[in-house]
């Protein structure tokens, strides 16, 4: 039981680091459902009303930003843990 | 006989921090002329800064100058250039367009060209978290100024929800990491694959893949993240200086005044 502990303080103290950035890496899971949702909903919208085209294509771009920016955040955690934590 | 296995997998990733980060190992990404000392992306910002006046001050004086009724090519892109972001500034902010439109085109600017000078080699100008904080400022200031010069005092009303105060002061922090993560990531993802580049040794791969990855991490973030810029930017904008809702006698006193100065203007036609 001891000994469990004692390794697992050891990798949490040496790899930690990169486990954690393995692990914010998955905030992409996240933002490619959002993605993913909002540019279907944006095709159905097209298919439905051609004519208001640039304005979804607007709305959607402004909608995908703000999914990206929590797969941007979980990639700079991952950037900042690789190369500055270690 | 060789082990090809073993030769692939040998690429040396070392540099790759230091170059991401410079700050760590001081003296070798920073420029110094006596007093004056920079950083990497700073010093390119400057070039960036540089050549958006040149480029403008040559156009004011070649292309501006003989405005013709029947366009030449480059007038037309200039024209379209120039409505897009006016056009997008009337629809969103309608009477302060003639402040966002500019404002908007220059941040755009400063950030398409601070991406794109990535292919010359240089570091990116916006891969430098101050160059995102100023430009998010910007941002702030202008939210909040024309939010208090639209509606005066009863701006004050907003930042009686706390709620508000937090949503307001998340908005150039989540700005700032937007920009800088994502042209960060892109000069990262880069540098990886240059790193590859170097470390693999098949003839097909050097000039094939930095030549497909190049657009898709460099060009269209440069494009996107500008234009993401710019319309965020209106939106914020457009919702400080949308009128809180009022009272009806408050309302018909208004829409009496707004008909008053219709009148007025009609009277003076």
């Amino acid at each position: 039981m001891e000994l469990l502990v004692t390794m697992i303080v050891n990798l949490l103290a040496s790899d930690g680091a990169l486990l954690g950035a393995g692990i914010a890496a998955l905030t992409g899971l996240g933002a490619g459902i959002g993605m993913g949702i909002a540019t279907g909903k944006a095709v159905e919208a097209t298919a439905r009303q051609p004519e208001a085209v640039g304005k979804i294509r607007t709305m959607l771009l402004l909608g995908l930003a703000f999914a990206e920016t929590t797969a941007i955040y979980g990639l700079l955690v991952s950037i900042l843990l690789i190369f500055v934590a270690v | 006989m060789q082990n090809l296995g073993s030769q692939q997998m040998a690429v040396d990733f070392s540099h790759l921090a230091e170059k991401i980060f410079p700050n760590i190992e001081p003296g070798e990404h920073v420029i110094e002329w006596g007093w004056f000392v920079v950083n990497d992306s700073v010093f390119s910002g400057f070039i960036v800064v540089a050549v958006l006046l040149l480029v403008a001050l040559i156009l004011r004086l070649t292309v501006i100058r003989h405005w013709k009724t029947t366009p030449t090519p480059i007038q037309m892109f200039l024209e379209w250039l120039v409505c897009f972001f006016d056009k997008s500034a009337d629809e969103m902010t309608e009477k302060y367009s003639g402040l966002m439109g500019p404002y908007t085109f220059g941040a755009a600017a400063y950030i398409c060209c601070g991406v794109l000078i990535e292919l010359f080699g240089l570091r990116p100008a916006i891969a430098d978290l101050g160059a995102c904080i100023a430009l998010a400022l910007c941002t702030f200031f202008f939210i909040h100024a024309l939010g208090f010069a639209k509606n005066k005092a009863r701006r004050l009303l907003h930042y009686l929800n706390p709620i508000n105060i937090v949503t307001d002061l998340a908005v150039p922090v989540s700005m700032t990491f937007r920009l800088f993560g994502s042209i960060l990531s892109g000069m990262v993802i880069m540098d990886m694959i240059y790193l590859l580049v170097e470390g693999v040794l098949f003839t097909v791969v050097p000039i094939v893949l930095p030549a497909i990855l190049t657009p898709l991490f460099t060009l269209f973030h440069a494009l996107i993240q500008s234009y993401v810029f710019a319309s965020l930017t209106l939106t914020f904008v457009q919702e400080a200086i949308e009128s809180p809702p009022k009272k009806i006698k408050q309302k018909k006193r208004r829409a009496k005044s707004l008909l008053a100065a219709e009148n007025a203007t009609a009277a003076e036609a």
